[in-house]
């Protein structure tokens, strides 16, 4: 059996309103029984759709940042991607939420860290702005993946993990990749206030990113924003197995996190992530 | 001032036990600080071929990954013009929780061997030890700025730069251009590093640091080391250096390196 990929892909670097990079990708991968013959062959309606897209953006680009737009038209469907960066942090987005997303990256921006990191074992983190979506797409979505199996959930919590073949451009082995990573919580979940008890919690804003070791089933998450104790915490990393991950409680609908670009075999992804206000505890 | 830059080419590669074949070629301009790059002309499939790679392993050790490349380049820059071959290999073997990361067909067998006879547990480095080449040469971009005071990081000369400029032998303010890519703008970094040390001599009988097990983190190795008897997983920090030998062996780290046997 035959399998015809086709893509186009516009992606521009705008710094602080000025345009510094741009690139036109495009080409086909027939994959069949003897592998993969790709070329960078020219599809005008996928570069039209790519260019169409990226105009669009350039209208919502903010001024003040550091901004990489990305349209992507394929095989697979069209794609839209902004990523800002603003004072060292940096959220991943769509011209339909930049706006409500950059604000609130100016938010946790306008806050300067003090103080030194803290040992996080023990202490109970709420994950905010739907952050949770990045721990559970490291410990449950990447466990599935590599086809590991489940970590014990409890039953108040549903995670659902969309995989599917994907690819990032036409000269990559398509792989079984995440799409969308969702969590829900049911009624029974106990509220973040009364699963964190009375003493003071780690409020997790901005995951800066995460990584998933299969051998030995560690989670490593390095967290951009977070404050404690009234103070925000320098950047610090959370590396723990995923059986030692304890989630206390949740709270709310599922919230759109912005800011998940997967890299797996160098073919970096975006995948949708969404998860209500969670609390866990490591060991 | 406008920059252009042309690069066509072919690559085959073997990457998981999947063979694909990509043609390409391309333009980047450079102008008023600005780079833009897009496909330029399309040609047919790559006339390369790359055989299966067969490589027998020792009992208990598996094949995480395996990517065999072979690509053919070539370049246009102002008035210059100049092909390259490029060949390539990296693996990764695992025997429990570990895992080797192997980036020169050679070294397979030297590092099956002490996997296969290596302990999951991690030690303390031993005080004193020697750095295979491939583990140096992985070491050694990370040096830049940093290397200690008995030893020299020098760019080697040889080759020729993503400027089509030929490669010199510098020691600072790096003259020469790293460009892997069309589509990557290029930047000044030091290409083919090696170390120069006036101690040579390396005693053989130290432990040997024969694979690293993990990229590195700054000056710090997560490395598997053979002692002769046993070999097992352990962190090195490295703070000095204390030879370096002659002979070496490149290596595909940064913008290439030449790796020597090392006494640390």
């Amino acid at each position: 059996m035959t399998d015809i990929f086709r893509i186009a892909t516009r992606d521009e670097l705008w710094l602080h309103g000025r345009l510094v990079e741009s690139r036109l990708s495009h080409g086909e991968a027939i994959h069949d029984e003897r592998g993969i013959t790709a070329a960078d062959s020219r599809d005008d309606a996928l570069v039209a759709q790519c260019e169409r897209e990226i105009e669009r953006m350039r209208e919502l680009v903010p001024k003040d940042a550091r901004v990489r737009i990305v349209a992507n038209a394929s095989s697979d469907g069209v794609s839209t991607t902004m990523t800002v960066g603003i004072a060292g942090l940096s959220i991943v987005t769509s011209p339909e939420h930049v706006a409500n997303d950059v604000e609130l990256l100016r938010g946790v921006a306008a806050i300067e860290p003090e103080g030194e990191v803290i040992d996080a074992r023990g202490i109970p983190i709420v994950w905010r702005n739907g952050s949770a979506a990045v721990l559970l797409h490291e410990a449950i979505g990447h466990a599935m993946e590599h086809e590991q199996a489940p970590i014990e959930l409890p039953p108040w919590l549903e995670v659902g993990v969309a995989l599917r073949v994907r690819r990032a451009t036409f000269r990559d082995v398509p792989l079984l990749r995440m799409s969308d990573v969702i969590a829900r919580c049911g009624a029974a979940a106990p509220a973040a206030r009364a699963a964190v008890g009375g003493g003071p919690t780690l409020d997790v804003l901005l995951v800066a990113g995460g990584m998933y070791e299969p051998l030995t089933q560690t989670v490593t998450l390095r967290i951009a924003a977070a404050d404690y104790d009234s103070r925000r915490l320098p950047p610090f990393e959370i590396r723990t197995t995923r059986d030692r991950i304890e989630i206390l409680g949740a709270e709310g609908d599922p919230i759109r996190y912005p800011g998940v670009v997967c890299s797996r075999e160098g073919q970096e992804l975006v995948v949708g992530s969404f998860a209500p206000v969670m609390v866990t505890r490591f060991a | 001032m406008k920059e252009i830059y042309r690069k066509r080419g072919s690559v085959v590669r073997w990457e998981n036990g999947t063979l694909v074949r990509v043609t390409e070629s391309g333009v980047a301009i450079e102008e008023d600080g600005v780079f833009t790059c897009h496909p330029e002309r399309s040609e047919g499939p790559p006339a390369l071929s790359i055989a299966h790679p067969a490589i027998p392993l020792p009992d208990g050790i598996r094949i995480e990954r395996l990517i065999v490349t072979h690509g053919i380049a070539h370049h246009e820059f102002e008035d210059r013009a100049w092909s390259d071959e490029t060949k390539r290999f990296h693996m990764s073997l695992v025997k429990g929780s570990i895992r080797a990361l192997i980036d020169r067909a050679e070294d397979v067998p030297r590092i099956a061997d002490a996997l296969q006879r290596a302990e999951q547990q991690e030690r303390n480095a031993p005080p004193r030890l020697r750095l295979s080449p491939n583990v140096s040469a992985a070491l050694l971009p990370a040096l830049v700025g940093l290397a200690p005071p008995n030893v020299e990081l020098l760019q080697a000369a040889g080759g020729i730069d993503g400027k089509g400029n030929a490669i010199v032998e510098a020691g600072d303010h790096w003259p020469n251009w790293y460009r892997p890519s069309y589509r990557i703008r290029p930047i000044r970094m030091p290409l083919n590093l090696c170390l120069r040390c006036d101690v040579t001599g390396i005693e053989p009988d130290r432990p040997l640091a024969v694979a690293l097990l993990a990229p590195l983190d700054g000056l710090t190795m997560r490395v598997l080391i053979d002692d002769g008897r046993n070999a097992y997983p352990a962190t090195v920090r490295v703070t000095r250096i204390d030879a370096v030998a002659s002979e070496t062996v490149w290596y595909p780290y940064g913008g290439g390196s030449f790796g020597a046997e090392m006494m640390l």
